[in-house]
């Protein structure tokens, strides 16, 4: 690699950086925080006995998990102005992803929850506790051990996701790295080094997802 | 005072209570055995509602509860039978992401609205009374069967039900971890406390009973004190099922 190369690499380095920080991860971890909201309220309608609700969620979760995530995105940011409602880019990109980490988190949260034995129910049955109660003190505490593997793994996929927001203008670090490749002329480089930026972030979200995972192990489950 | 009347339990079309009657005066203790299959579990159960009764009634202090063409019974009853009914599980059932002291405070705090300290307070006498103080800051995985058991009664006492309900609590445990959890029982019992217990324990339950009563096929077959029920049964199926548990035991 000749001076020129290393030289843009190094120049490049530093607003790459900034867009990733800047942008790709406050995008990354508002639509998570919604997203896992969502989730959390659709496992419940969807484990509970109300009938129209119950359709409603699993119709959503049918839909999000059927479609490409491009599309949707597509039809918030391109699509929905033909009916009046317009959206900033990065509105837009928080809607489609966190309906989109909803949608799959939503599973995993229910699967976390049927996991928990059905004596953990009894149990707070028997010392007088309502259902709310039951699921807030015994049953979610525990379900949230199971789901942390599986919910780490959204978000380390969510924030490479995110790269697709650079479709519908938002100029977070993947549009970055377009940015400078029209400027530098350099696609094998810029995308290569843009590369690396995402590894570095999931590597460092796997080794939090090892710490939390040690964290909740002070209890064996049962 | 406990007064279950024609009390009926079918799953699906499988009928496994076919009219219980039984009272138990307050302080006093129930013993219930019999066959695998012959509904004792269903029957505690029914008492604090984790099986809802097909038909019948139950009296507990002054809540009373009518099945019979209840299609569902009101939330605010099965809450107010759960607050005066505690549970011990065959398989313990503690919350494991709990210390064992946050496991006797839990009921407290989050039923009761009890203040901290005084849960806190309370649960560890309890957890004094069934010798475990030392423990309090353990959690449920690093204790002995024996140990959880014992929690677990704990935990169930905290919450100040006016009965105690056991399935089995000693049917998990190794031999020799058994004797620890009977003496806790056996220790409630000369306290005072109103007891139900499901067991296998026929020793103990001779010890303990004021009443035992003698489960077959959904009915209940034999009751009577220990005497009656465990020395002169009636019926021959009675009989049958005695010798055959001393036959093992031998
Ligand atoms: N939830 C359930 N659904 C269907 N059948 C059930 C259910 N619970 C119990 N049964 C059936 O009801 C009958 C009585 O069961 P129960 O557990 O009350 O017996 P038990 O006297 O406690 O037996 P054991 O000594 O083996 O514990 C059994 O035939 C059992 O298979
Ligand atoms: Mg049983």
């Amino acid at each position: 690699m000749d001076d020129r190369k290393i030289q843009i690499l190094i120049d490049t380095l530093l607003p790459l950086l900034k867009a990733g920080v800047a942008f790709t991860i406050p995008l990354t971890l508002v639509s998570f925080a919604i997203g896992l909201l969502l989730a959390v309220l659709t496992a419940l309608v969807r484990l509970s006995s109300w009938r129209i609700p119950k359709l409603i969620a699993g119709f959503y979760v049918w839909v999000i998990r059927g479609t490409p995530l491009l599309v949707q995105l597509f039809i918030i940011f391109y699509g929905l102005p033909a009916v009046g409602i317009i959206l900033q880019p990065f509105t837009a990109a928080v809607i489609g992803f966190s309906l989109s980490v909803g949608a799959y988190s939503s599973e995993i949260v229910r699967a976390a929850i049927i996991s928990i034995h059905k004596g953990q129910w009894e149990a707070a049955f028997s010392v007088g506790m309502t259902r709310g109660q039951a699921l807030r003190r015994v049953i979610l505490p525990q379900a949230t051990r199971v789901s942390i593997p599986p919910l780490a793994n959204s978000f380390i996929s969510l924030v490479k996701d995110t790269s697709l927001a650079a479709t519908i203008t938002y100029v977070e670090m993947f549009r970055t790295s377009q940015q400078v490749v029209a400027t530098t002329y350099e696609p094998l480089l810029i995308y290569s080094e843009v590369g690396v930026i995402y590894l570095l972030f999931s590597t460092v979200l796997s080794t939090l997802q090892n710490y939390l995972e040690k964290r909740f192990d002070r209890y064996s489950a049962s | 005072m406990i007064e279950i009347h024609d009390l009926h339990k079918s799953f699906g079309s499988l009928e496994v209570l076919k009219g219980i009657n039984l009272k138990l005066e307050h302080g006093k203790v129930l013993v219930i055995i019999g066959p695998s299959g012959s509904g004792k579990t269903t029957l505690l159960r029914c008492f604090n509602l984790l099986e809802v009764p097909n038909r019948g009634s139950i009296v507990l202090g002054d809540t009373k509860l009518d099945f019979t063409n209840v299609k569902k019974v009101p939330q605010k009853s099965v809450l107010e039978l759960r607050r005066k009914t505690g549970m011990v599980f065959q398989s313990y059932n503690l919350f494991p992401h709990m210390t064992v002291l946050g496991n006797v405070m839990e009921g407290q705090i989050t039923v009761q609205k009890l203040p901290k300290e005084d849960a806190r307070k309370r649960a560890l006498a309890l957890l004094e009374k069934v010798g475990l103080s030392e423990k309090a800051d353990s959690y449920p995985h690093q204790l002995s069967g024996g140990q959880q058991q014992r929690v677990g009664i704990a935990r169930a006492m905290a919450v100040e039900p006016e009965v105690l309900l056991f399935d089995e609590p000693t049917s998990a445990l190794d031999p020799e971890l058994v004797g620890e959890v009977l003496k806790v029982i056996k220790q409630l019992a000369a306290e005072g406390m109103t007891m139900v217990i499901v067991t296998h324990e026929m020793k103990f339950a001779a010890d303990v009973a004021d009443t035992i009563i003698l489960m077959d096929n959904g009915h209940i077959l034999e009751q009577g004190t220990p005497q009656e029920v465990l020395v002169h049964p009636k019926s021959p199926r009675a009989l049958q099922f005695l010798n055959r548990l001393s036959g093992e035991a031998e």
